[in-house]
């Protein structure tokens, strides 16, 4: 039974040249347990969809059609249909989210016990020892020294040491759903490899369920089990970790893979998708990357390609010419994209 | 691909230039209304001021039968002590105003951005001196300085009048503009104007002074207002040798001759009052609709 | 080997804070040939950044010289301090902040081409439809009127680069010029880069901090590693890649996340002592990493501080123990 069902969500924003289309008809499940990336650029909605599951969305955002259907075996509701108390309690205690490590995360005049404090409050833990033992515990699942961060503001922390915190906080009521809105961001090297295994870490002794939200394709192949990419608002391929990274079939998706140059093994051939996304207020008729595609055919105008199923079941791409995609990218199941394609 | 007028018809916003930028710029004030009924009453009182008086004929003529009359057909605010139409003389009341107030306005912009923006870009003991000019003179009660200015000088002209006004309006904008170039000079694009050796003059006038635009009209348009204001004090008080016809010498005259004590003089009274708050009222309200027009955020 | 173009001779730069002195660059040698690129890479507080500002000739130097074409840059006056600063430009990180919100396109571009190519009207617009040409922003004629709010981040950053090209440069730094830029598209604008050099004989200095971007970028030619304020490696981009000799540099490429399941899970990761990184106000004594370091040696790396030694094949590193173990025959032989 997966613990959030998402269906069919539509989220748009009022703007003044008219409605933006920044989230369309996405549906996807997550499994007990599991891990997924969603993977996209600027414009691909994915912010969007991370703040909209916990209905963290500006004012100007509505969900014009969908269900978040959470059930983690003793309750089972729609996240769309809860009233604000409700939402409240549903809001940490069950699912949590981690924000970029910026410092506009944080209340810049008060320290980190205090924000600990306040957020433990916010969400129904009124004891101050019980919030203040909670936090100690964390923080040394964090491995962070209590007694140096609790009393720092937030500028005197380091980019990692905040991301640590945030992490920490999102725990503070023992989630089963931690969503991470670009984790790892902005940090340096060393520091984005000690985000990643301690979140590697605490997740198999914490049990969590866990969203990741981001741009870079390496914090996926490091984490995720499945992983979904968007475009333009939509959910366009969808499938296992090795399966995307090997077999991508979307073309979007082969475009990102070759994109991104590696460190270690050959360069292959890597080379950036041209053309820019579309403008989701006029969009075009048909699939919105056509402009951009190299297997494109007049049939992809007609209409927005669904989510097809491609070589197994667990595997789907938004893409008529899948099978032309496939054929392009040879038999060879085990080698990165870039070096089927040099 | 796209031309300006396809731009303005897809209604993308550009900053204001041609014509297809004037009609965004009509659209734009139109979704604050108050800033709306600003810009049409200006342009009213523009209108009265500056081309009513081509249209319609002065009426100077003492007309002693006609003194007070009350407000008639012929005459639909009545007349003044001299017999004369009232609403002629509003209409030809507000030349020299409007003329006086833009040029003081002109001239402290000019002066606050100059010196302003010098302060902040030579820095250094400049910066500081400048400074403490300024900030002496925003301390100086404006209205009793001009007050005791005018008495001494006794200014006959209207330039000399309108530079005297602006010297006491500088001091608030140039430490907006001071300010504002301070942070902007270190700005990524004016790194970039240096490194091309594009020259201060360029940096200056270029570069930062386009994105100060705002806090320019604006204070112009406030600057107008505070020389009206202070048009009226002055003159009302007598301080200013009275030649020429304006309200405010309207209002000295009114007071002075007694209209306060007839009620058919009502109209004489209160016509030049009624309209310098008005041109005033507009004005308020023509900057505040055009600080939404010039704040980004509030763009798409 | 030709006359380096332009060169940093032992530059440092410090600044006196009332915490105490920080030393963001200490005593960093870099020589720079016509046409190469080079990338500096490092994680923040490393000092690439100033670097890379004292390279432009933006940011002046507390100690040590900038050369140019062998000539001090600093005791330049007059014109031929007007035609280093056209020489050397730099491309910044941030494509919202490197263009006036208040100008088009052509209007940011007519300036430099006005003053210094003399270009107007009919002239100067045919130049900038072959800039923009060049930095592949086609068709030229639709961007000339745009806004920069009216572009992508992308457009901007090649907006830019066209910029820095109006007046002929022969050194362009790029700060981060790629990292806020979508992924999908670096690729592409490093391409630009690099072929600003190879085509256009134009030096080409990447910043950054992503070492699979540096990879990319300096492919074909150099990078230097920097930690503290130190340049603790110098090396060509494959040598370094394949096999890095400092422990730091070890550690940041084994540390590397990288977009491939199989190879990121498996990786060998280098463990090193401490996450933390020394604040620059109280910099550790000898070797600045020997806190950190695993091949660390008491009595030598604690007290000594290492100097950017050579090795064969043309890299240096700055570490006792990688120039000791990797050059053993050298110094049997007395060859030094």
């Amino acid at each position: 039974m997966p613990v959030l069902s998402v269906r069919d969500l539509s989220i748009e924003y009022r703007t003044r040249r008219g409605p933006v289309q920044a989230v369309r008809d996405v549906t996807f499940d997550l499994e007990q347990g599991e891990t997924i990336a969603i993977i996209g650029e600027s414009g691909s909605g994915k912010t969007t969809l991370a703040v909209g599951l916990i209905r963290l969305s500006p004012r100007s955002a509505r969900v014009t059609k969908g269900e978040i259907r959470y059930d983690d075996g003793k309750r089972a509701f729609d996240v769309l249909s809860l009233d604000a108390e409700r939402l409240r309690r549903f809001r940490w205690a069950d699912c949590a989210m981690v924000f970029q490590a910026a410092l506009s995360a944080f209340n810049p005049v008060i320290t980190i016990w205090e924000q600990f404090l306040d957020t433990g409050r916010a969400h129904g833990m009124s004891d101050k020892h019980k919030v203040h033992d909670r936090t100690r515990e964390l923080l040394d699942l964090v491995h962070l020294d209590p007694k140096r961060v609790l009393t720092a503001y937030p500028h005197e922390l380091s980019g990692g040491m905040r991301q640590r915190v945030l992490i920490a906080m999102a725990l503070l009521l023992d989630p089963r759903i931690v969503i991470l809105d670009e984790p790892t961001t902005a940090l340096d090297i060393l520091t984005q490899r000690a985000i990643i295994d301690l979140l590697r870490d605490l997740r198999a002794r914490l049990g969590f369920s866990t969203i990741f939200i981001s741009h870079d394709l390496s914090i996926a192949a490091e984490l995720a089990d499945r992983m979904l990419t968007m475009y333009a608002g939509r959910i366009v391929e969808r499938a296992s970790v090795e399966d995307l990274f090997y077999r991508p079939r979307h073309p979007y998706s082969v475009g990102l893979m070759r994109a991104v140059p590696r460190v270690s093994g050959a360069l292959g051939s890597v080379a950036s998708i041209p053309g820019s996304p579309p403008d989701l207020i006029r969009l075009p008729r048909g699939c919105s990357y056509y402009p951009r595609c190299p297997f494109h055919v007049e049939q992809c105008l007609e209409e927005d390609p669904p989510l097809l199923q491609v070589d197994t079941p667990q595997h789907e791409a938004a893409c008529i010419r899948w099978e032309a995609v496939a054929a392009a990218l040879g038999s060879d199941a085990e080698a990165p994209v870039a070096e089927k394609l040099a | 691909m796209t031309t300006l007028a396809t731009t303005a018809r897809r209604r993308d916003m550009a900053l204001p230039g041609p014509l297809a930028s004037a009609f965004e710029f009509l659209r734009m004030m139109s979704k604050k209304p108050v800033g709306l009924i600003g810009l049409i009453g200006v342009l009213f009182f523009l209108f009265l001021a500056y081309v009513a008086p081509l249209i319609v004929p002065l009426q100077d003529q003492v007309d002693v039968t006609a003194i007070y009359a009350k407000p008639s057909w012929a005459h639909p605010l009545g007349t003044d002590f001299q017999g004369r139409d009232v609403v002629n003389q509003i209409v030809y009341g507000g030349g020299d105003i409007i003329t006086t107030a833009i040029l003081a306005a002109l001239f402290s912009t000019l002066i606050a951005i100059t010196f302003g923006s010098i302060a902040a870009t030579v820095g250094g003991r400049l910066d500081a001196l400048i400074l403490a000019i300024t900030d002496v003179a925003l301390t100086i009660p404006q209205l009793i300085l001009l007050i005791v200015i005018a008495a001494i000088f006794r200014p006959s002209s209207f330039f000399a009048l309108a530079v005297i006004l602006a010297l006491l309006q500088w001091p608030a904008l140039l430490r907006q503009i001071r300010a504002q170039v301070l942070s902007l000079k270190e700005r990524d694009f004016v790194e970039a104007a240096r490194s091309l050796d594009l020259g201060l003059l360029h940096i200056i006038f270029r570069e930062m002074l386009p994105n100060m635009r705002s806090y320019i009209v604006i204070h112009f348009i406030i600057a107008m207002t505070l020389a009206i204001y202070a048009q009226a004090a002055i003159m009302f008080l007598g301080l200013v040798p009275l030649s020429g016809k304006n309200w405010a010498i309207m209002l000295y005259f009114a007071y002075n001759q007694g209209a306060l004590f007839f009620r058919d003089s009502f109209f004489y009274l209160m016509g030049p009052i009624m309209a310098i708050a008005l041109f005033q009222l507009s004005l308020v309200w023509l900057a505040s609709g055009l600080e939404d027009v010039f704040n980004p955020r509030l763009r798409s | 080997m030709t006359e380096p173009l332009i060169q940093l001779d032992r530059v440092s730069r410090t600044y006196t804070t009332p915490a105490g002195t920080i030393t963001a660059v200490d005593d960093v040698s870099l020589s720079l040939g016509e046409s190469e690129t080079i990338c500096i890479v490092g994680e923040s507080g490393c000092g690439k950044t100033t670097t890379g500002r004292m390279l432009a000739g933006l940011l002046r130097p507390s100690s040590g010289r900038l050369l140019f074409e062998g000539a001090d840059v600093w005791e330049k006056k007059g014109q031929d301090l007007a035609r280093f600063r056209r020489a050397v430009q730099l491309v910044h990180q941030d494509p919202y902040a490197s263009l006036n919100p208040t100008r088009t396109i052509a209007q940011t571009l007519a300036p430099p081409l006005a003053k210094h190519k003399k270009a107007h009207g009919r002239a100067a617009r045919a130049a900038m439809i072959s800039l923009l040409e060049r930095v592949g922003l086609t068709p030229p004629t639709d961007f000339l009127l745009k806004y920069p709010h009216q572009l992508s981040g992308g457009q901007r950053q090649r907006v830019s680069i066209a910029r820095a090209l109006t007046v002929d440069p022969r050194v362009i730094v790029a700060d981060e010029a790629v990292s806020m830029v979508d992924v999908s598209i670096r690729i592409s604008l490093l391409d630009l880069l690099h072929n600003l050099a190879t085509e256009f004989h134009v030096t080409t200095v990447l910043i950054t901090h992503d070492l699979a971007v540096a990879r990319y970028f300096g492919r074909i030619g150099r990078v230097a590693v920097m930690y503290l304020g130190k340049v603790v490696e110098l090396a060509n981009t494959e040598a370094l890649v394949s096999d890095p000799a400092h422990p730091y540099s070890t550690a940041l490429i084994a540390a590397i996340p990288e977009a491939d399941p199989t190879i990121t899970r498996t990786k060998k990761r280098v463990a090193l002592k401490g996450a933390e990184v020394p604040s620059l106000l109280n910099l550790p004594p000898g070797c600045v990493f020997h806190p950190r370091c695993p091949l660390f040696e008491p009595g030598l790396c604690d007290v000594l501080v290492p100097q950017l030694g050579d090795l064969p094949g043309g890299r240096s590193v700055a570490c006792h123990v990688a120039l000791r173990e990797r050059q053993p025959a050298a110094e049997l032989l007395g060859v030094r």
